[in-house]
């Protein structure tokens, strides 16, 4: 039985393969049938890659950072080697045997570890595991030596040391970067491969920098590219294409799980969602420093706020999934709506946190992190950061000259909302009062006077109880039918002005506390659907007033006012989202009706919607102003000051009107700028949309005992991490109810060069990208629980040279690149075949990198390659997203998406995949055969899965059968031989010509069958899915 | 590698046999050696499959013991058929009788003690009482509505979960919880997991199989049948019943008409050939034999899927029985049937969903139950009692468990006049078949039906139980993913002893 003894802990993605073989045929067939005798290891256990792993699952929950049962623990060595209570010590080195520590977790004695229910017992390939490493001498390394007096002592949170590299001998042309891992491997005694041709690396790089395959013509030129420099000046070209920023854009919107729908059971589309999206492409292509993309994806409005892009930026804030039942449309009363607050702000924490300190602080929100430290208490002042922002569309200026502008307007319209001192003297200087003057002399003739009905007879026809109120308005109570008929009488009164004559009515509908969300409808929501109005002379009558027109001071999408009078009972006016404030309509009369002796008005206000889109309380106004009758801007207390002799304004009146008039200047000024663009992003001012309204200012944040929000705790306050020793972690603000400047605080805690967590976390990140691995193998959890750096001194060399160095990814890019570690081979045959088992057998998940790592193409590499051969890919950039689906309503929220209806020769369906449109809840089944991800949940790395689905996929789906077509009318149009045209498609899907031998069955097949089949059959091979 | 040849590669997929070992992605957790078994032993005979993740997939050849499906104890079902009715159906019309309900009908709600009640959508309402009768049935006396008549003969098959709870009133989160343990997107659903742990008894079908409504996706859309962190491989397939290509890409395009049979047979001749010398010249090749053999059996159920869904072997009788022929039960019957032959074939885990999400044609009845419930209740009441009985009368109940879930319940008061708005606070579930003490009630709500009061079940209890009976230990599932060990139990979690035989 062959024993192959390794942790394969490869990719750090979802679903990963562990296989300790050795352990595994002993375990399978040891313990029990006993066919085979327990195998013994082979080779030397590795503390930390094998050891730990196990004490940090089955024992640090008792003797680790947080508990430390019978005061010993095992995460730290010195404790580890020496404690033990009355059978220390525990571990003695050399000798499994005599130690205490083997037989607790093998069950020998009278003592068994883990208890029952305190953590998961060892199997017996575990159990072999730590006797063969304290039998090999229990060495521990000291970069996991680990400290008692301080939790915080931690490799991932002490100050990034910048060690030069190594003096070690690199053939060929290698660089600082190879200095360390070859050092590494000379220590693991390991070989390394030889470079690969420039066949392979052509490849390889034309994958990883744009996500595209190299043409015949480009592998051609670089293979007779003569320059010495001829492999940096591919790097450089490459980075200098737009193509590069559509590549590396797509891995930050994973980490960000960026997606164009809310998610859950409201599945919206957020139709501004793109510009987010645009952005990460520009900020790449542009080489943004990386410390001023963190913080413009974090507080960009508040530290740059002259630059729209950074406004675009904080779609990162709020790419994730959102819960729009919860969060807009269930009642605002509701322990789930403070809930779903919540878990909203804790999505955004992960969002920054996970993807930019590669902390999991989310394991904070219910008691203090298990292993890392980090109390619930920094975890409330992470929510507290958030406190003032919801998800919404945002409004941006492209133009910073307009933006400025408008921050102007704004700051002059919040100036003259306060009542305090300074804005009563301003609105009562001479200048503004002359202002006010000037506007009320102009506006003396053309103004309309409205006199209000007060109704005498007014009932419903299917039992709402309408309350006359003394304003003249009714209020809609009681039982709420579906559907209902208000039919309203006034007689208008002789006295006051006179009225004689009735141009037109005005219906506003006003708000009560007790309608939902204040009304002014009676439906849950808030609104109402007004199906028709009818204005009768005297009584209801056989025929209703003609009438001419009709406007509103809103009109909900798709139910504008004119549906009200356009007789038509199942159209009707609505002004959803804007509820919770009040409405009017003024409708005009065909004709102007002359008041006889009686005097009277009747005016029916139809509601056949159904659902019980009912109004909720409304007032019925008419005037005589001469037509044509629109809308009045002036509100009715406004009105009733300037009927007043200007003599005998109070002083508050005086105050309203200048208020009010120069807020109407403002506004009016703003109402001429440039419409603002839309992004959806984190935002504190926003349109409102029915329940969801901005807070205007940060909402209270408790910390909450087990995460529960019936058991708040003290109130948080402002902060990150304080296991971050070299920062404050509590955040000073100037002015606390400025949300923004939470978040800028936050921004510079993450880039502060201090912070050693952001400088690893991105280095990191990159390295993983380009290699297949992180030195860090869990890019985002750089805690006790994720895996260690394989190459800590390089990681550490990266972070302070990208920090100190301009933080260009770039950069980072060309001396990663450039290493002789990126150009291996990445095949074990091109060593030496005794080095190669052996290495195979020490580090067979190549961990130390003795070898490059073979990829699997991802979905969107796959997907843009074959648009590419078959020269079809478009590739224009930006703007919103290409929908390769079939899009009908849905019964609900929530559309129909039928992906396999798709034109799939349309324009839409030749962008490069970044443009895709992202339906969380409906994805693409093609792109997610080949593990694309939906957006739900932040993907630092993506799983690299070989399924059947997937090969049924690649096999079956339209997309790849149209374009094999495609392909096959590409090659033949040149006139080429069936011969030509099988060299052209294996150099466009391989990269390479067909070997001899081959080459006479490809012709064969494509000659039997043509060339789309053989096309089909080319990208089928793994030749073409992966990359060496 | 140094011992290539005595070890063998497969590949990941839960439509092909063990979808991988209950692994952590980045922190080492060996299977138990049960798990390690049955894994290396189903689906594909000797061909053993693992997860390969970038990375040699390497097992020794093993024996091949008897499956006793349990991943961590001897498992009591080997498959599970899950009726999911969708929009949250109300428990106090439909089995939760209450006295209360009746005697105050119309009176305004109050609970006492001055407690806030709160509802999602709307205000409050008055008291609503069960506008259809419920009567007690069977030797056990359970409650059923007269709206259930068929399933009421089952009552003694049944055990009831009378007082479940759940974390949220809103239909998103609610369905999640439900379905994958979270309130948020993005995790691994029950039939995902189960896929993960148990892996396929068949070659030729998926592992986890899902029949949507003929009328659209519930709540959620495909977010309930997600894999989430675990491989895609896992997540539900949604087979569309009513399209005449059930199972997407099982087939060329018909559009394609380059594609022709000799095509594609000697197409796939030669792939594999290419593949094969793909793969010999160059090593670490675990993942690249992997796609071979995933192409194979690709093949292989393109073969085998047709015959599941050509009904026409059935007999009159059962047809009659699913009521297939009766447009008010043809939807719902039909897939009851199909998931009968699916779960005969070696499909593991059926989810059937009764209505679509939307405010009408679902459970969500908010605006009339006498209007709204009927219908449902007509769609499926025949065709779940037809499907105990087949699966009775065939054996499979022994080992197959059959679960009638919904999100969350409804409240004892009305919403605008003979509606009723969502309610977490307590709701009703059964389970029948393998491993199920029959005719059981465990839990009570309060007198009104308004919350859960006694033996409360959770969701996650509820889990806990569903895996405890396919032999997995909920808490020893677990698969990590951004910084914390992930099970579908989340940190909670008891088995319900009290319905287990």
């Amino acid at each position: 039985m062959g024993i192959v003894g390794t942790w394969q802990r490869l990719f750090i993605a979802l679903v990963a393969l562990v296989g300790f073989l050795a352990a595994m045929v002993a375990l399978a067939f040891g313990d029990e049938a006993k066919p085979f005798p327990a195998a013994k290891a082979e080779r030397k256990v590795d503390f930390v890659r094998d050891v730990q792993p196990i004490f940090q699952r089955s024992c640090y929950a008792c003797h680790g950072p947080q508990k430390q049962t019978s005061e010993f623990r095992l995460d730290v060595r010195k404790i580890a080697m020496t404690g033990g209570e009355a059978y220390g010590p525990n571990i003695v080195a050399g000798n499994a045997k005599e130690s205490p520590l083997a037989q607790f977790v093998a069950g020998e004695g009278d003592t068994m570890m883990p208890p029952e229910d305190k953590g998961q017992r060892l199997n017996a390939a575990e159990v072999q595991i730590v006797r063969d490493w304290i039998d090999q001498g229990a060495a521990w390394p000291d970069e996991v030596a680990g400290n008692e007096a301080d939790k915080n002592d931690w490799w991932s949170l002490r100050p990034i040391i910048r060690t030069p590299p190594p003096n070690v001998v690199v053939a060929g042309s290698g660089n600082s970067i190879d200095a360390f891992v070859r050092q590494k491997l000379a220590e693991k005694r390991l070989p390394s491969a030889t470079q690969a041709d420039r066949r392979t690396l052509i490849r390889r790089l034309y994958f990883d920098l744009s996500g595209l395959p190299p043409t015949p013509e480009e592998i051609s030129d670089f293979l007779a590219d003569e320059h010495p420099a001829a492999y940096e000046n591919l790097v450089d070209r490459l980075l200098a294409s737009p193509r590069y920023g559509e590549r590396w854009a797509r891995h930050w919107l994973d980490t960000a799980h960026f997606a164009e729908t809310h998610g859950h059971d409201q599945d919206r589309i957020r139709e501004n969602a793109w510009p987010y999206r645009d952005y990460v492409v520009r900020s790449f292509n542009d080489d943004n420093p990386y410390d001023r993309f963190v913080a413009e994806q974090v507080a960009g409005d508040a530290l740059f706020p002259g630059d729209p892009a950074a406004t675009v930026a904080l779609g990162f804030l709020a790419a994730g999934p959102w819960d729009e039942s919860s969060l807009r449309d269930i009642q605002e009363d509701t322990l789930d709506r403070q809930i779903a607050r919540y878990v909203d702000r804790d999505d955004m924490i992960a969002t920054v946190l996970n993807n930019v300190s590669s902390m999991t602080v989310q394991c904070a929100r219910c008691h203090d992190h298990k292993f890392d430290p980090i109390p619930t208490a920094d975890y409330y002042s992470l929510q507290a950061v958030f406190a003032g922002v919801d998800r919404a569309h945002r409004a941006y200026d492209e133009d910073p000259l307009v933006a400025t502008r408008r921050r102007e307007l704004a700051a002059r319209k919040s100036q003259l909302d306060r009542t305090d001192e300074a804005a009563t003297t301003i609105l009562l200087a001479d200048d503004v009062q002359a202002e006010v003057d000037r506007w009320e002399a102009s506006l003396a003739d053309g103004r309309v006077r409205w006199t209000v009905l007060k109704p005498d007879c007014f009932s419903s026809a299917e039992g709402s109880t309408l309350s006359p109120l003394p304003d003249g308005s009714l209020l809609s109570g009681g039982k709420r039918p579906q559907r209902d008929t208000y039919t309203i009488s006034a007689t208008i009164p002789a006295g006051g002005p006179p009225l004689d004559r009735v141009s037109a009515i005005r219906i506003e509908t006003m708000n009560d506390n007790s309608l939902p969300h204040g009304g002014p409808g009676r439906q849950d929501n808030g609104n109402f659907h007004l199906s028709e109005v009818q204005v009768f002379a005297g009584d209801v009558q056989s025929k209703p007033l003609a009438l001419a027109a009709a406007t509103a001071d809103f009109d909900q999408q798709d139910w504008g006012i004119a549906r009200a009078i356009d007789g038509l009972d199942l159209t009707a006016w609505g002004i959803y989202p804007h509820v919770g404030k009040p409405h009017f309509a003024v409708i005009e009369l065909e004709d102007v009706l002359e008041l006889g002796d009686e005097r009277r008005l009747t005016v029916v206000l139809k509601q056949l919607h159904g659902g019980g889109h009912l109004v909720g309380r409304v007032r019925i106004s008419a005037t005589d102003a001469a037509p044509p009758v629109r809308l009045d801007v002036l509100p009715a207390e406004i009105s009733a000051i300037l009927d007043r002799p200007r003599g005998e304004r109070t002083h508050d009146e005086r105050l309203a009107l200048a208020r009010f008039q120069q807020r109407q200047t403002v506004l009016a000024e703003i109402a001429r700028l440039p419409k603002p663009s839309l992004v959806y992003a984190a935002a504190s001012d926003f349109e409102p949309d029915g329940g969801l309204h901005p807070s205007p200012e940060p909402r209270p944040i408790h910390v909450l005992q087990r995460g529960d929000v019936k058991l708040a705790q003290d109130a948080a306050s402002p902060g990150a991490l304080s296991c971050v020793a070299a920062l404050p972690a509590r955040f000073e603000i100037e002015n606390a109810k400025d949300e923004s400047l939470r978040r800028a605080a936050l921004a510079r805690w993450l880039v502060d060069k201090r912070n050693a967590l952001t400088w690893r976390s991105i280095v990191n990140r990159v390295w993983l990208h380009h290699i297949g691995r992180g030195i860090v193998a869990t890019p985002n959890d750089f805690g006790r629980m994720g895996a260690m750096p394989t190459h800590r001194a390089l990681l550490d060399f990266l972070a302070a040279d990208f920090r100190d160095g301009g933080q260009s990814i770039k950069s980072l890019h060309r001396l990663i690149l450039a290493s002789a570690t990126y150009r291996q081979s990445s095949l074990a045959s091109t060593i030496d075949a005794k080095q190669a088992a052996a290495a195979v057998a020490e580090d067979v998940d190549n961990r130390f990198l003795w070898r490059m790592n073979r990829t699997r193409l991802d979905a969107e590499c796959v997907r843009d390659a074959v648009l590419a051969i078959s020269g079809r890919l478009d590739l224009r950039m930006g703007g919103p997203s290409d929908r390769q689906f079939d899009l009908r309503p849905g019964i609900h929220v929530t559309p129909i998406v039928d992906y396999a209806k798709f034109d799939l020769d349309s324009p839409a369906g030749r962008r490069r995949s970044i443009y895709r449109f992202l339906f969380r809840t409906l994805p693409d089944p093609f792109m997610e055969s080949l593990d694309c991800p939906s957006g739900d949940q932040i993907t630092p790395q993506r799983a690299n899965s070989v399924t059947v689905q997937q090969a049924l996929a690649m096999w079956n789906d339209a997309f790849i059968a149209r374009h094999c077509e495609h392909i096959a009318a590409r090659l033949s149009s040149g006139g080429d031989s069936t011969a030509e045209q099988v060299d052209a498609l294996a150099q466009s899907t391989l990269g390479r010509e067909p070997r001899d031998g081959e080459r006479d069955e490809l012709i064969a097949y494509a000659e039997r069958h043509g060339m789309a089949n053989l096309c089909r059959l080319l990208l089928n091979t793994n030749e073409f899915l992966f990359v060496n | 590698m140094s011992n290539r040849g005595s070890i063998r590669h497969g590949v990941e997929s839960s439509w092909v046999g063990a979808g991988g070992l209950p692994t952590s992605a980045n922190q080492a957790v060996i299977p138990s050696r049960r798990g390690f078994l049955q894994t290396a032993a189903t689906g594909l005979g000797s061909l053993a499959l693992l997860d390969l993740l970038g990375c040699t997939g390497v097992l020794a050849d093993a024996p091949r013991p008897d499956f006793n499906g349990g991943l961590h104890h001897p498992a009591k079902a080997r498959r599970i058929i899950q009726v999911f009715m969708n929009g949250g159906a109300s428990q106090a019309d439909l089995f939760d009788y209450k006295e209360e309900l009746v005697r105050r009908a119309g009176q305004k709600f109050d609970p006492g003690g001055g407690v806030h009640v709160e509802a999602a959508t709307s205000q409050p309402g008055n008291v609503l009482g069960p506008p259809f009768p419920l009567r007690q049935h069977g030797q056990c006396g359970r409650w059923v509505s007269d709206l259930l008549p068929n399933l009421a003969k089952h009552v003694d098959d049944m055990a009831f979960f009378m007082a479940m709870q759940s974390r949220t009133n809103v239909h998103g989160p609610g369905s999640y919880l439900m379905n994958t343990g979270f309130l948020l997107p993005g995790f691994p659903c029950l039939g995902a997991w189960t896929s993960y742990a148990l892996g396929s008894l068949t070659d030729n079908l998926p592992t986890f199989v899902v029949l949507p409504d003929a009328r659209g996706l519930p709540y959620n859309q495909k977010g309930n049948f997600g894999s989430g962190n675990l491989s895609v491989s896992h997540q539900g397939t949604v087979i569309n019943a009513a399209t005449a290509e059930p199972i997407p890409d099982l087939r060329a395009p018909a559009t394609a008409k380059f594609i022709t049979p000799d095509a594609e047979r000697e197409g796939r001749e030669l792939l594999a050939r290419l593949n094969r010398d793909h793969a010999a010249a160059n090593d670490d090749n675990a993942m690249l034999e992997a796609r071979i053999r995933a192409y194979e059996l690709a093949a292989k159920m393109q073969i085998s899927a047709p015959a599941l869904f050509d009904v026409s072997d059935e007999t009159e009788e059962t047809r009659k029985l699913y009521g297939i022929d009766e447009p008010s039960t043809a939807d719902f019957g039909k897939r009851c049937l199909l998931g009968r032959r699916m779960i005969e074939r070696g499909v593991r885990f059926v989810q059937i969903w009764s209505g679509a999400g939307g405010p009408s044609n679902n459970w969500d009845n908010h605006s009339s139950i006498v209007n709204q419930l009927p219908p449902m209740c007509a769609a499926t009441d025949q065709p779940i009692a037809a499907l105990l009985a087949d699966l009775k009368r065939r054996g499979l109940l022994e080992d197959t468990l059959v679960l009638w879930s919904t999100e969350f319940g409804r409240m004892p008061f009305s919403q605008g006049g003979e509606g009723r708005d969502h309610n977490g606070g307590t709701f009703v579930g059964w389970m029948a078949g393998a491993g199920v003490r029959p005719g059981v009630a465990h839990g009570e709500s309060d007198e009104w039906s308004w919350k859960a009061a006694k033996d409360i079940t959770t969701t996650y209890d509820f889990h806990a139980t569903v895996l405890h009976l396919t032999g997995i230990d909920h808490e020893r599932l677990t698969v990590r993913h951004n910084g914390a060990n992930r099970r579908l139990t989340d940190v909670h979690g008891h088995v319900v002893k009290a319905v287990l035989t």
